[in-house]
């Protein structure tokens, strides 16, 4: 493929600044990781908050950074025309760089207490975690949005001509800056102001950039695969309709101890228990979808990175969401690393990973460099695969001994006794978190040099030859990737029980921790093995099918749509 | 059923079907919402709470200016770095806190608390002035000085001003009183004895314990009790046996030396001037530091206590 429009050009330079924002961020990352061994390391330079701040703040810009690219990519493709206003698009580049450096600076302030008051705003930073930025960057970012709806909205055909990716563009677009005015008001009551901060945290997260990720997943489907587009369409309407009909309530999970009345524990626990249904539902979607053609894979670090996408935003958000979504378990799991597992496979997982895999689509096509070698790429995505599917069993596990130490024994001392039960899962951390800053390393060293490399001959001729489709890398059939999608949920449904087990009168009175330990032992790492195995299972089946026997039609478990 | 999941004909109406369900949805959400805050359900809020003269409403504004968020957690919400902060004033009470805050890198001995207790504010707000009644009323702060007091902790020193700290007191107030329906969870597991044996398998509390309990007898030589004296008074926490500044002036070499005051004077720092600074702390405060911080020991200090500790000043040396 070719780039078609010269103004899609315009997304390179978002996809480099992701990577470098990326990058920094797991540095930080790895900063906070030894903090948490030893928390006084830095301390007076760089405190554990305002590296917190940072970590969160750039995730949130270099996947916004992500969508961007991947937006401006595709948006002349759908609209069938340039994007209008190109030196707006420009601007809002240097203008995010300019935010990011300003927030870096301003973030330094909490040291000090100084969070620029003025009108009854905090102008400088706010110390609210996601929210940490102060008023002024924040209403540079709602700019930022406006122009980026601004451009999208108008190089888009009319609203008659939409089909369901235009729409879910257009929404994801629109309602990323409505939503973002929610976080832009100092509210007294904490009550009050922890419901509207999650108004912005869980709809961008699971309103706006839900949508952003089902609409533009199923369009790489289509421009990767070729896939029907009235059948992506359908999987997009659908996906997105879940997510709303599910999520809009589901936000009362955050609800339950915020000082808000005890009728959200019902609400909560019932619709975000159905949050996992669009995540399911689009699991499957990516297996049809992949599968409607036979040809062999053309950008193979794309589609790890889109499968990998899909896969985690199933394990991270949907399962291990699902596990602390009820009260009786969140009553456990909150405010403790249990949600920190859940925050990283989610967050950087669906969202990052989705960004990575536009880069890795975009890139070779917009400089020219097709043939370009995807080993590196290759490396990169296992390495940050299981980097942070690591990381996240550290969290869990670590989460589970805090909340047994800290909750059920009530041990409040974090140097005495907390910390001293979870030392093992704190070391684990920065060493999983190397792996995963490894990863980060090449993927933006491959993509900064893609094309300006030069590349040995011997490797083209070795990736070109296709492995037989026979064992491992048999074709997968439909049955089987259920088969997978079922031993996931079983783990995750130990998991929850493990979680449910602390109320037990064994555990929380007679102080017996032996069950949810054995349950978590068994159901966290059980879980992201088989996620671990189900990536390299898909991925093998499709590298080799080039050389597959076509799949008999009776094993296909439902047809494709359209 | 009778349409295919493909045929246009059936799948309009599904798909106007699911947005009127999205709207009926938004309107339960809206309506949930409201009832949220009504006043009727009678929750806390932070202009209703105050400590002495300063209101939550402020204190709130210190703790986002401080990103105590950041590290510690809120009703659950914020980084699991430290211990969750909802109920903090409800366990300890404000005379930990106040001796506790100014001074975050050291965790507040039994004479630390007893110092903040002498303050008016202290009384109207525990209802108590005597030590033993208040850690008999916080049982929280009677655990903390017991396991942790005259340690360091692993938070960094914050500088906190005498306002924002009575500012951050009245804001945990606040939260402690909210309703959180019935979050953080009641531990049942037991004595605190039983509870650390579960956690570590040692009873740590009971070696801790006659540590605490045998004071060394009076040292004849006064440097020695004045040594005792600070660390028994926490007065370590905030002050630096060598020159450098921790949350007051460094104690090495400051004696004979010559201090500058923050209205432009200067004094030599003889005995007279060293007493008055542990008496009534706020009379001469160093430029560059700022008062209030620290409580007045005049009342708590015997003088040859006092005299003791000025003795000890005597022998540390600029480093």
């Amino acid at each position: 493929m070719q780039t078609e429009y010269q103004t899609q050009r315009l997304s390179l330079r978002f996809f480099m600044l992701m990577l470098v924002l990326f990058v920094v961020q797991v540095i930080y990352g790895m900063i906070l990781a030894a903090q948490q061994v030893d928390p006084t390391i830095l301390q007076g330079w760089l405190n554990f908050n305002v590296a917190r701040a940072e970590h969160l703040n750039l995730g949130i810009m270099w996947i916004v950074c992500g969508f961007i690219g991947a937006i401006l990519f595709v948006a002349p493709l759908l609209a069938k025309r340039e994007l209008v206003a190109p030196w707006l698009v420009k601007f809002l580049f240097y203008a995010v760089i300019g935010i990011v450096i300003w927030n870096f600076f301003t973030q330094f302030l909490a040291e000090r207490g100084i969070a620029g008051w003025w009108l009854g705003q905090p102008w400088l930073q706010q110390g609210l975690e996601y929210l940490e930025a102060g008023r002024i960057a924040g209403l540079l970012i709602l700019v930022g949005f406006l122009i980026l709806a601004f451009v999208v909205l108008r190089t888009f055909p009319r609203v008659r001509e939409w089909n369901e990716v235009h729409w879910g563009l257009g929404l994801g677009v629109g309602a990323l800056a409505v939503v973002w005015v929610f976080g832009l008001f100092y509210v007294a009551r904490l009550d009050l102001q922890e419901y509207f901060r999650w108004f912005v945290v869980h709809y961008w997260v699971e309103g706006v950039w839900e949508v952003i990720h089902i609409s533009l997943i199923g369009y790489f489907l289509v421009l990767m695969f070729k896939a029907d587009v009235k059948s992506v369409g359908f999987a997009v309407f659908w996906g997105i309709a879940l997510v709303w009909l599910s999520g809009l309530i589901g936000n009362a999970h955050h609800y339950f101890w915020i000082g808000t009345p005890e009728f959200w524990q019902f609400w909560g626990s019932l619709f975000s228990a159905l949050e996992p249904l669009p995540l399911v539902f689009c699991f499957w979607h990516i297996y049809l979808d992949a599968h409607t053609n036979k040809r062999p894979l053309e950008n193979a670090p794309a589609f790890y990175f889109l499968l990998g996408s899909t896969v985690l935003e199933l394990v991270g958000a949907g399962i291990l969401g699902f596990v602390m979504t009820f009260a009786l378990t969140n009553v456990w799991s909150h405010g403790t690393w249990v949600t920190a597992g859940h925050a990283h496979l989610a967050l950087f997982g669906t969202f990052g990973m989705l960004g990575i895999a536009a880069a890795y689509y975009a890139t070779p096509i917009l400089r020219k460099v097709p043939q370009f070698d995807p080993r590196l790429g290759k490396l990169g995505f296992w390495l940050v695969f299981t980097g942070v599917l690591g990381m996240a069993f550290a969290f869990a596990i670590g989460g589970t001994v805090q909340v047994y130490v800290y909750r059920i024994l009530g041990l409040d001392w974090f140097g005495g006794d907390v910390n001293r039960a979870m030392g093992t899962y704190k070391v684990m951390l920065p060493l999983f978190g190397l792996v995963l800053s490894t990863g980060a390393g090449v993927l933006a060293y491959d993509l900064f040099t893609l094309g300006r490399r030069m590349r040995p001959q011997a490797a083209v001729d070795a990736e070109t030859t296709p492995h037989p489709a026979t064992g491992w890398r048999r074709p997968l059939t439909g049955f089987e990737a259920g088969i997978w999608l079922l031993l996931m949920w079983l783990f995750g449904t130990i998991i929850t029980l493990g979680l449910l087990s602390f109320n037990l009168p064994h555990v929380r009175v007679a102080g017996d921790p032996t069950l949810p330990y054995v349950l978590a032992g068994v159901g966290y790492p059980g879980l992201l093995l088989v996620t671990l195995l189900f990536v390299w299972r898909f991925i093998a089946s499709l590298e080799a099918r080039a050389s597959a026997p076509a799949i008999s039609p009776l094993l296909r478990v439902l047809p494709a749509q359209g | 059923m009778s349409c295919g999941s493909g045929d246009s004909s059936c799948e309009k109406p599904r798909r106007r079907a699911a947005l009127v369900l999205l709207g009926l949805m938004a309107l339960i959400f809206i309506a949930l919402s409201v009832f949220s805050f009504l006043p009727s359900r009678g929750q806390a809020t932070p202009d209703t709470v105050s400590f002495g003269p300063y209101q939550a409403n402020d204190g709130k504004r210190v703790f986002q200016a401080y990103n105590c968020m950041g590290c510690h957690t809120m009703v659950g919400n914020g980084a699991y770095l430290g211990p969750d902060l909802t109920e903090v004033y409800k366990h300890a009470g404000p005379a930990w806190l106040a001796a506790f805050l100014p001074s975050a890198g050291g965790w507040p001995t039994e004479a630390a608390v007893r110092a903040q207790l002498l303050d008016p504010n202290q009384h109207a707000g525990t209802g108590t002035d005597t030590i033993d009644a208040y850690l008999q009323k916080y049982p929280g702060a009677a655990a903390r000085i017991q396991r942790r007091g005259g340690g360091t902790t692993l938070m960094p020193n914050l500088p906190l001003s005498k306002d924002e700290i009575g500012q951050l007191i009245a804001y945990l107030k606040y939260t402690s009183a909210m309703n959180t329906e019935g979050w953080p969870p009641k531990v049942e597991a037991g004595t605190l004895d039983r509870r650390l044996q579960l956690a570590h398998g040692t009873v740590a509390l009971a070696q801790a314990a006659p540590a605490a309990a045998a004071k060394p007898a009076a040292a004849s030589d006064p440097a020695a009790l004045g040594a005792q004296l600070v660390k028994d008074y926490g007065c370590v926490a905030c002050h630096a046996s060598d020159d450098k500044r921790l949350v007051g002036p460094g104690w090495g070499g400051l004696y004979e030396s010559s201090v500058s005051l923050a209205d432009g004077s200067k004094v030599t720092a003889d005995d007279a001037y060293l007493a008055e600074s542990i008496r009534q702390p706020n009379a001469k405060i160093v430029a560059g530091y700022p008062p209030g911080v620290m409580p007045a020991y005049d009342t708590l200090l015997k003088t040859e206590e006092v005299n003791a500790i000025v003795a000890y000043l005597h022998t540390l040396e600029k480093q």
